[in-house]
C-alpha cells in the first residue's frame, strides 16, 4: 500500500472513531439538557396544580394552558406523598402509532387530608424532532470537516513526500556502469536529506569501488600481456634451437601451450573490459550478412572437412549501426562455436532476417542450463581447451549494442538466435 | 635484410632480435623513440619494427618523421593495444602492416617478408625455392614449371612456410595466420593438419620434394634439405 493511500485510511479510522464518540457524547449531553427541560417543566406544573388544589379542593382545567395532558383524580383517603418522572408510550389513534411520551406521577394530600394523584404527560415527539434535526446537522458538519480534513492532510502530504518520491526516482535510474555518479536533489526536509546523503555517499562508495575494480582488471590483463608476449617469444626462441631432445621439446610444448591458453584468456578478457569501457566507440552501419557470409567462407574448409551442411537463408541485409570490428568479433565467435561444437556430417542453418540473426546446428545434446554458457570461464565441456569467454564476450557485445541474445537447445539441435530490432508490425 | 626493432621492452626486443637474427637478418635495436629517430637519421633500413607505445614518445612520431624527410623503408607497427584507432592512424600516416601483441614469430617473419616484398620493385614478386616458384602478382605456385593448384587457404599456408624456412612453426599460429586472431579456435588443430596434408600432397604429386616436416606436438618445420 502506498504510503499515502495508508496514512490517509488510518487518518479516516482515527477520525471516524473519534467522531463517533464524539458524536454520541453531544448526542447524549443534549438529550439530556432537553430531558431536564421537560423534568422541570413538569415539576413546576405539578407544582402549581398541586398548590391549587390544596387550596380549593377543585380540579383546575389546565390543559388549555400548557397543551399538555393532565390527569387529576381526587381520593376520599390519605395518600403518601410520591412522585416519579417516566419514559413511556401511548397508542395515538389518529396516527394509528405509539407515540413517546415523558410523564410526572404524583401522590400528595390537601389540607383536609385527602389524597390526590397528579399524573402530566408531555409528548416527546417533537424534543425528539428537534434532536434528529440536531444530530443529522452534526452529522453533516462532522462529515465536511473529515473530508476538508482529508484532502487537506493528502495534498500536504502528497507536497512534504515530493522530494522523497523524485530521490527514489532519480536512484532507480542509477546505472553504476554509467558515467555519472547519483546526484539527489536537496530538499528543505532535514530527514530527507539525510537519506540523500546516505544514498549517495553508498552509491558513490560502490561507484568507486566499482570503477577501482574496472580500472584495475583492464590495466591487469594490459600489464599481463607484455610479460606474456616475452614468455611467448622466449618459448618460441628456444624451440628454434638445434641440440633440443625430445625430453626439453615437450617442456617447450608445454610452456607454449599454457602460454597461449592464458594468452587467450586476457585477450577475451581485454576485450570485454574494453568493451565495458567503450574504447569501440566508431559506429557505421555495417550488414551483419555480409559479415556472416564471409565468416561462414573463413571457415568453408572446416567445414568440408567434418562434412557440415550450411545453409543460409536470408531475406534482409541486417543493416546494424554498430562497431565494425564487435561486429566482426559477435559473428564469428557465434559461426566458430557452431563449427567447433558440431558434429561429422552434421548442419548449420543460418537465418537472417530484418529482425534477427539466427544460427541452428546439429552437435551433442547438452547436460548444462544453455543460458548459463553465457556466463564467464563456464564451459561446454571439462576437457575443451576454450577457455570459455567465447559467449560471454557475444553477451556484452550484444548488450552494449541494446540486442538480445538467447541460446536455446533440444535434443542435440542447437539454436542461438540474435534479436538486434524489435519486431515493427505494419498496419494493413 | 637490414632491419630496425624499436621496442621499449628489453626482454622482448631482445627476443625479437635473436628470433630475427636467426633469419639471416641484420638488426639493430632502439630501446626510445629518441634513439629510434636518430637511427632511422643515419641509416637506411629494409623495415622498421614500430612498437608504438615507447617512454618518451608516440612511435607514429617516427612515422610522421620519415615520411617527411622521404626516408624510405618499410614500417611494421607493433602495438599492445588492438585498438582500430591506432591501426587506422598508423596505416593511414605511412605504416605497411600492424601486428598486435604478443605475435608468433612466424608470423612476425610472414609479415616482414611481405612487407619486403611489396616495397621492392626489382622482380621481387617471385618467390624461388628450388623448384618451387611462387608468383606473388598473380598468387600463381609453380612446381617444376607445372602449374600447381591451390585453394586460398593453402596458398597463404604455403608463404608462410617459406617465409619461415628451417623454424618450427606451431600450430597456434598457423591457425592465427589463416583465419585470425579474433576466433577462438583453439580446439581446432586437426584441421591444420588436414591443410599441411593437402599441400604436401600437391607439391609432392607435382614431383616435387616433400619439405613439410611435421615435429609431434607442436607443428611443422619446413626444411630446405
Amino acid at each position: 500500500m502506498k504510503l499515502l493511500t495508508k496514512s490517509t485510511f488510518y487518518f479516516l479510522l482515527l477520525s471516524l472513531v473519534a467522531m463517533v464518540a464524539g458524536g454520541a457524547l453531544l448526542y447524549f449531553t443534549i438529550k439530556k439538557v432537553i430531558y431536564r427541560q421537560i423534568d422541570e417543566s413538569l415539576i413546576t406544573e405539578k407544582t402549581i396544580i398541586e398548590d391549587q388544589l390544596k387550596q380549593t379542593d377543585t380540579i383546575p382545567d389546565f390543559e388549555a394552558n400548557f397543551g399538555h395532558q393532565i390527569e387529576v383524580k381526587l381520593l376520599s383517603y390519605q395518600v403518601r406523598n410520591y412522585q416519579s418522572i417516566k419514559d413511556t408510550d401511548i397508542y395515538d389513534p389518529d396516527s394509528d402509532s405509539f407515540i413517546p411520551y415523558r410523564y410526572i406521577y404524583s401522590k400528595g394530600n390537601n389540607v383536609e387530608k385527602k389524597g390526590f394523584i397528579i399524573t402530566i404527560y408531555q409528548t416527546l415527539s417533537e424534543k425528539n424532532e428537534l434532536l434528529q434535526d440536531i444530530s443529522l446537522y452534526m452529522f453533516f458538519l462532522f462529515f465536511s470537516l473529515l473530508l476538508i480534513s482529508i484532502l487537506i492532510n493528502y495534498l500536504i502530504a502528497r507536497k512534504l513526500w515530493k522530494p522523497f518520491y523524485d530521490s527514489v526516482r532519480i536512484a532507480g535510474k542509477f546505472d553504476i556502469q554509467g558515467d555519472k555518479p547519483l546526484d539527489l536533489p536537496e530538499t528543505d526536509i532535514v530527514e530527507f536529506n539525510q537519506l540523500n546523503v546516505v544514498f549517495d555517499n553508498m552509491t558513490r562508495k560502490m561507484r568507486d569501488d566499482y570503477l577501482n575494480l574496472k580500472e584495475f582488471s583492464e590495466n591487469a590483463s594490459h600489464e599481463i600481456q607484455t610479460p606474456l608476449a616475452v614468455i611467448r617469444s622466449k618459448a618460441d626462441l628456444l624451440m628454434q634451437q638445434k641440440n633440443l631432445n625430445k625430453d626439453s621439446l615437450n617442456l617447450v610444448k608445454s610452456i607454449n601451450e599454457a602460454t597461449n591458453k592464458l594468452l587467450k584468456l586476457n585477450q577475451g578478457l581485454l576485450l570485454i573490459s574494453k568493451i565495458e569501457n567503450q574504447v569501440f566507440h566508431e559506429k557505421k552501419k555495417v550488414s551483419l550478412k555480409r559479415i556472416a557470409e564471409s565468416g561462414l567462407n573463413n571457415y568453408k574448409e572446416i567445414m568440408q572437412l567434418k562434412k557440415i551442411k550450411v545453409e543460409i537463408d536470408s531475406t534482409d541485409e541486417a543493416m546494424v549501426e554498430m562497431n565494425e570490428v564487435l561486429a566482426d568479433v559477435l559473428i564469428s565467435n557465434l559461426l566458430s562455436n557452431a563449427v567447433r561444437f558440431n558434429v561429422d556430417g552434421g548442419f548449420i542453418k543460418c537465418h537472417i532476417d530484418d529482425t534477427f540473426l539466427s544460427i541452428t546446428n546439429s552437435g551433442f545434446p547438452m547436460t548444462t542450463n544453455p543460458e548459463d554458457l553465457f556466463k564467464r570461464f563456464h564451459k561446454y565441456s571439462e576437457h575443451s581447451q576454450s577457455v570459455g569467454l567465447g559467449l560471454s564476450i557475444v553477451k556484452k557485445i550484444s548488450e552494449s549494442y541494446g540486442m538480445s541474445v538467447s541460446y536455446t537447445c533440444s535434443d542435440s539441435i542447437h539454436k542461438i538466435v540474435l534479436k538486434y530490432r524489435q519486431h515493427v508490425s505494419y498496419m494493413g | 635484410m637490414k632491419l630496425l626493432i624499436v621496442e621499449d621492452d628489453r626482454s622482448l626486443s631482445r627476443s625479437i632480435y635473436d628470433y630475427l637474427k636467426l633469419e639471416g637478418h641484420i638488426c639493430e635495436v632502439a630501446l626510445t623513440l629518441s634513439d629510434a629517430k636518430s637511427k632511422a637519421a643515419i641509416n637506411k633500413y629494409d623495415c622498421i619494427i614500430l612498437d608504438i607505445g615507447l617512454p618518451d614518445g608516440n612511435g607514429l612520431d617516427l612515422i610522421q618523421e620519415m615520411k617527411s624527410n622521404r626516408l624510405t623503408g618499410g614500417i611494421l607497427i607493433l602495438s599492445a593495444k588492438s585498438s582500430l584507432d591506432d591501426k587506422l592512424v598508423g596505416l593511414k600516416i605511412g605504416a605497411d602492416d600492424y601486428l598486435t601483441k604478443p605475435f608468433h614469430f612466424a608470423e612476425l617473419s610472414a609479415r616482414i617478408s611481405s612487407i619486403h616484398r611489396r616495397n621492392n620493385f626489382l622482380g621481387m614478386n617471385e618467390i624461388v625455392f628450388n623448384e618451387i616458384k611462387i608468383n606473388t602478382d598473380d598468387n600463381q605456385v609453380h612446381v617444376n614449371d607445372k602449374l600447381l593448384v591451390l585453394t586460398k587457404k593453402e596458398y597463404d599456408l604455403l608463404l608462410f612456410f617459406m617465409a619461415n624456412r628451417n623454424r618450427i612453426i606451431t600450430k597456434e599460429s598457423i591457425v592465427e595466420h589463416l583465419w585470425g586472431d579474433s576466433v577462438i579456435l583453439t580446439d581446432s588443430f586437426d584441421f591444420v593438419y588436414t591443410h599441411v596434408k593437402n599441400l604436401r600432397k600437391k607439391i609432392v604429386a607435382a614431383e616435387g620434394r616433400n619439405y613439410i616436416k611435421c615435429i609431434y606436438g607442436f607443428g611443422y618445420k619446413f626444411i630446405d634439405s
